[in-house]
């Protein structure tokens, strides 16, 4: 039900009254009282009488209604009062967390900072690591490479000796087909030096880039070539590529570093005789590699741990632990996937893929 | 005319064959042969070769494998090996046994071995 409000209730209570009053008051003052002027009188006293009855009613009224305004609004400004020391409160408490995530995120970004420098620590030395497995696989491989080297410098020396003997003699017109021999020998003799050093410069060069033309078939067969004096007479090489060249994007010396490392463990597993298969192949999306050996295979508790650094299997000196570690990484940055196959005793497959 | 000296140079590379043969075919009777097998054939054929020279590093046969073989037959003739390698394990025992009387380097020496011949 609508609450009536305090003004009509007044107004209405005071009509009514004031209607019953006159009516009745008047009905009962001229039915005991006849006499008009005493009538008059008391008529006088009457309406006194109303006034300050009402009056002390409307005082009282208007008191009643007054006060319990007044409190109300007290109760209003205490409660304003309050609501402003409570957000005064807040405000403050806010400010100082305010403060607080401030300190905190300048330490978070400070931290951060740390943490980049750390990364290009990392990053610089993982890069260095990568050229000290490099430059230690590289100490192995190299006697072998240098006096791979003898081989067409032995070529140079004897045509050298032989020529110079003509030109000593004055014989050179009547030894036209020996003169040839001679010659060709020297030619031979520099370009397979020419073909050792380059393929020594391929693998050791120390370019950072990943966007390289890198000829697969080029690069392993100059690993192959890095690794002639690692390969006795007892191991034959087959190699199955595929019909066209195969160019990738990546990082020639690092390729090489791969498939050095990974021929390598190939020749190193092949204790007696054995053979080494290389097969590559395309598909739509792809390149394939395959490196498949004859050796001694790894057991399947050790293939887990193979691309783990420092794991080795071989004698001191003879591997750094690195080789695979580096080579599961290079592979990884040129988007690639590398898997090991293997039967303890019967050999090992490497599969290498990457985005053409 | 005195005769000259017959040799036998075994080598699997045509080029160190031939230029074995065209220098030293000068002073002495050069036999040449590019495997062990048929280097042996020739001493078989050449009862009167006095120096044996041999590559070491050869396919199916190795020098000290040849050398070994051939020592075996022919005991008295005089055997190097010429190599572009080091001396490994295997011809360090082949000198310590005589079964080599010296390893000889590659690029070769042309006055140590045509000393070595004459001696």
């Amino acid at each position: 039900m609508r609450k009536i409000k305090f003004e009509y209730k007044l107004a209405f209570s005071y009509l009514l009254l004031g209607g019953i009053w006159i009516i009745f008051s008047d009905k009962l003052l001229s039915s005991i009282i006849y006499d008009i002027r005493v009538l008059t009188e008391i008529q006088i006293f009457k309406g006194w009488f109303y006034v300050i009855v009402t009056a002390i009613l409307f005082f009282l009224f208007i008191k009643n209604h007054l006060t319990k305004l007044r409190d109300t609004e007290i109760e209003l400004e205490h409660h304003k009062n309050h609501l402003e020391k409570m957000i005064q409160e807040k405000t403050n408490d806010l400010e100082s967390k305010n403060e607080e995530l401030f300190r905190k995120n300048e330490i978070i970004n400070q931290k951060n900072t740390e943490l980049k420098n750390t990364l290009v620590c990392l990053q610089d030395t993982q890069s260095h690591l990568f050229q000290a497995e490099k430059m230690a696989s590289l100490g192995i491989l190299t006697a072998g490479v240098a006096h791979e080297l003898n081989n067409p410098l032995n070529y140079i020396m004897g045509a050298y000796v032989g020529l110079f003997r003509h030109y000593e003699n004055k014989t050179f017109s009547e030894n036209d087909e020996q003169v040839g021999i001679l010659i060709d020998s020297l030619k031979v003799g520099v370009e397979r030096s020419v073909s050792i050093v380059e393929g020594l410069n391929q693998f050791t060069r120390n370019s950072q880039s990943y966007h390289e033309e890198c000829n697969l078939h080029e690069i392993i067969n100059n690993s192959l070539n890095i690794l002639q004096n690692q390969l006795s007479n007892n191991i034959s090489i087959h190699k199955q590529y595929a019909n066209s060249e195969i160019i990738i994007k990546g990082n020639v010396g690092n390729l090489h570093q791969v498939f050095v490392n990974i021929l390598n463990n190939s020749i190193q597993a092949i204790l007696n005789e054995g053979s080494i298969t290389i097969s590559t192949k395309l598909d739509d999306d792809y390149v394939h590699i395959e490196i498949k050996d004859t050796g001694e295979g790894i057991s399947a508790e050790n293939i887990e741990k193979v691309a783990d650094p420092f794991f080795t299997t071989k004698e001191p000196g003879k591997g750094t632990g690195l080789g695979l570690a580096i080579t599961y990484n290079i592979i990884k940055k040129h988007n690639g996937i590398l898997e090991f196959q293997s039967d303890l005793g019967k050999g090992t497959m490497v599969k290498i893929k990457f985005p053409k | 005319m005195i005769r000259k000296k017959k040799i036998l140079y075994v080598d699997d590379e045509k080029i160190n064959v031939q230029l074995f043969q065209i220098n030293f075919s000068n002073s002495f009777e050069v036999l040449i042969s590019c495997s062990g097998m048929d280097g042996l054939l020739l001493l078989d054929k050449n009862l009167d070769t006095e120096v044996v020279i041999s590559d070491m590093k050869m396919p199916e046969m190795n020098g000290l494998e040849f050398i070994g073989k051939a020592k075996g037959k022919y005991p008295n003739k005089r055997y190097y090996i010429l190599t572009g390698f080091d001396i490994t394990g295997e011809i360090q025992h082949a000198l310590d046994n005589k079964l080599i009387l010296k390893c000889l380097k590659k690029p070769f020496n042309l006055q140590e071995i045509e000393r070595i011949l004459n001696e």
